[in-house]
């Protein structure tokens, strides 16, 4: 193997790696934060209206944090499945509590 | 922090920055200039008079509303201020059998809305969307359907946000960054120009981006709503009440003289009133709804009264909103700043244009640190290449499009069918043809030939107003219109820039050591371009 090819398979590792932490960054990190937002305005106490928009307030925080790990997190692959397991946390807390009390 | 952390978030703020950073320079700069949105109504609008007295206008629009349509479902009618071109007031028709109350769709039909004057009579000055456009492309873009144009915004604003939070920790001398500005060194000047727009106005920066997403909170983060209601418009009408609608009964009974329920309005609310509506008019159930003005609080969820419009008899009032309803709406009147007067209006507009210079040097400073280490400088790669000619096209040939506009609405026959489309049109096709140059000649030729036309063409706007028409700069500031004068003077201020820019421009020469320095370290490390 000669070092231009090990040149050329870094690149293409270092371009999938990236393509990874975009996943992660745009469609994840929305999703992520969507979920959160659903969990969190089913756990803040009090008047539904009232958490529903703080949630929402807070989401659009998470949205951006949860772009800015998928670049700081040490791999692609890693960015990806802490992301999906955070946004899995919300979706249960979220399925769970629907199930017991339902919406309005 | 560690370097790798540093290090991924660098790239991050570098690539966040560079492919949304082209439409959100549109957008600080629609976004900027939208500050004075009432005031250039009113520029864009000349023959208009200046409403002295509001009163006046709002007496005008009842009786022409009672004429014009006297059993309209609803009739919209804004409260005239000094600052506005009068009362640009709509009405909707009752619906026909079967049709749905669609109050929306209805708004920009040119067949059930008319403009009073200050005189209380209609006014018909040219067709223009005037201050308007710039509020509007804001946010909705142009030439496409709304709800595309303000996911791009939104996702824009988002990467935005990214790329501040990940610019704040790229930088570990952010204070120091604040004073420094090394001047005609190459990318070093670049990076502190960047550097010092951005840290000057970061508070700012942060704010208008953040609030900015929470103005589209409705449409980006529908979840946190869906999570709890089954029916979104249960939430709409728990966060925005409103008073229970009345049926209308068909027995006709003469609604009472606005004016005496504005004025009472405005004495119980403390505050200017921004907004009446009534609906059914004429009828023994007409209801008289008024809004305070946003200009004198800082939440846009401004607090509404509803009369009876026959006795006059206070009926509803709107409750006092929630913790975080109300944050909600002070962050949203914290975006839009109608709570500011002029002054902080010029605070608005300043850290604007300090965004709209940041995102402006943040794109072209990409190309001038990656210009050092291109392999051969002469024959650029295709990525590089199209960088640098799609910064021109936006950053040269946006500010020409507007500089267009403005001369359309003083140019176009008032005769023009589509009359105020056209001035868009206009905007447009000069801003389509600057591009177009842009990606056939040489960017470094290109840059100070947009930069001067621009230049030309504003500073001689006003000009053309005083020698062609009555009402130009001077007059305006004899008879103490400081707006219309102001913007006059500002025009003038921002062409000077522009031509200064295109003369510092034409004599820009990338340093031509440090560019053959950098080919012959390039040569041997030809990934480097790749790594970022």
């Amino acid at each position: 193997m000669t070092a231009g090819d090990a040149h050329a398979r870094a690149r293409w590792a270092r371009r999938g790696d990236i393509a990874l932490r975009v996943v992660a960054a745009v469609p994840l990190a929305y999703a992520t934060a969507s979920l959160w937002a659903m969990a969190i305005a089913r756990l803040l106490p009090g008047d539904r209206a009232e958490a529903s928009v703080t949630a929402a307030l807070i989401a659009l925080v998470l949205c951006a944090f949860a772009a800015m790990w998928a670049f700081a997190a040490r791999s692609g692959w890693r960015a990806i499945w802490t992301l999906v397991a955070a946004a899995g946390i919300a979706a249960m807390t979220t399925w769970v509590s629907i199930d017991a009390t339902g919406r309005l | 922090m560690s370097k790798g952390f540093r290090q991924s978030q660098a790239f991050l703020h570098t690539w966040s920055g560079l492919l949304l950073g082209w439409i959100l320079f549109l957008v600080f700069v629609a976004g900027t200039i939208a500050f004075w949105r009432e005031g250039l109504n009113r520029w864009m609008r000349p023959e208009i008079a200046r409403v002295e007295q509001p009163m006046r206008v709002l007496a005008g629009s009842q009786a022409f509303l009672a004429s014009k349509a006297p059993d309209a479902k609803s009739w919209i009618i804004p409260v005239a201020t000094e600052r506005s071109t009068g009362a640009q007031v709509f009405w909707v028709p009752q619906p026909k059998p079967g049709e749905e109350r669609g109050r929306r769709g209805r708004r920009g039909r040119s067949d059930t809305q008319a403009l009073i004057g200050a005189d209380g009579q209609v006014a018909q000055p040219r067709e223009t969307r005037g201050g308007e456009f710039f509020y509007r492309f804001h946010f909705d873009l142009h030439y496409m359907p709304v709800i595309w144009a303000r996911w791009l915004v939104g996702f824009a604003t988002m990467m935005m946000l990214v790329a501040i939070v990940s610019g704040i920790v790229t930088h570990k001398k952010i204070f120091k960054d604040f004073f420094t500005l090394r001047r005609a060194k190459g990318q070093r000047s670049w990076l502190d120009g960047h550097n010092a727009t951005a840290a000057l106005a970061l508070p700012f920066h942060l704010m208008i981006t953040y609030t900015g997403l929470v103005t589209l909170m409705a449409l980006l983060m529908p979840w946190a709503v869906v999570a709890n209601y089954t029916d979104e418009r249960t939430v709409f009408a728990t966060l925005f009440p409103t008073a229970s609608v009345v049926e209308r009964t068909g027995r006709p009974a003469p609604l009472i003289d606005l004016r005496l329920i504005a004025a009472h309005a405005e004495r119980r609310l403390g505050a200017p009133a921004s907004f009446i509506e009534v609906s059914d008019p004429g009828d023994a159930a007409a209801r008289v709804s008024v809004s305070q003005s946003a200009s004198s609080m800082l939440s846009s969820r401004t607090p509404r009264l509803t009369y009876d419009g026959v006795t006059g008899r206070l009926v509803w009032q709107s409750p006092p909103p929630g913790a975080a309803a109300e944050t909600a709406g002070a962050m949203i009147g914290l975006h839009a700043g109608r709570f500011a007067g002029n002054g902080g209006r010029w605070l608005y507009f300043l850290c604007g244009i300090a965004g709209t210079l940041m995102i402006a040097s943040g794109l072209v400073l990409w190309t001038v640190k990656r210009r050092e280490r291109l392999t051969d400088p002469a024959r650029p790669h295709f990525g590089f290449r199209f960088v640098e000619r799609l910064n021109v096209a936006v950053i040269g040939g946006f500010p020409l499009g507007i500089a267009c506009f403005f001369w359309a609405n003083r140019l176009l026959p008032a005769t023009l069918r589509g009359r105020a489309d056209w001035e868009i049109h206009a905007l447009f096709i000069a801003w389509a043809a600057a591009a177009l140059t842009a990606f056939v000649v040489r960017p470094a030729r290109v840059w100070p030939s947009l930069f001067a036309a621009t230049g030309w063409l504003l500073v001689a706007l006003p000009a053309y107003d005083i020698v062609a028409t009555d009402h130009g700069m001077f007059t305006s500031l004899a008879i103490g219109d400081l707006m219309i004068g102001g913007i006059g003077a500002t025009i003038v201020v921002f062409g000077i820039g522009f031509i200064l820019l295109a003369r510092r421009v034409a004599r820009y020469q990338p340093n031509p050591k440090r560019v053959r320095k950098a080919a012959a370290a390039a040569t041997s490390a030809t990934m480097l371009e790749v790594a970022e």
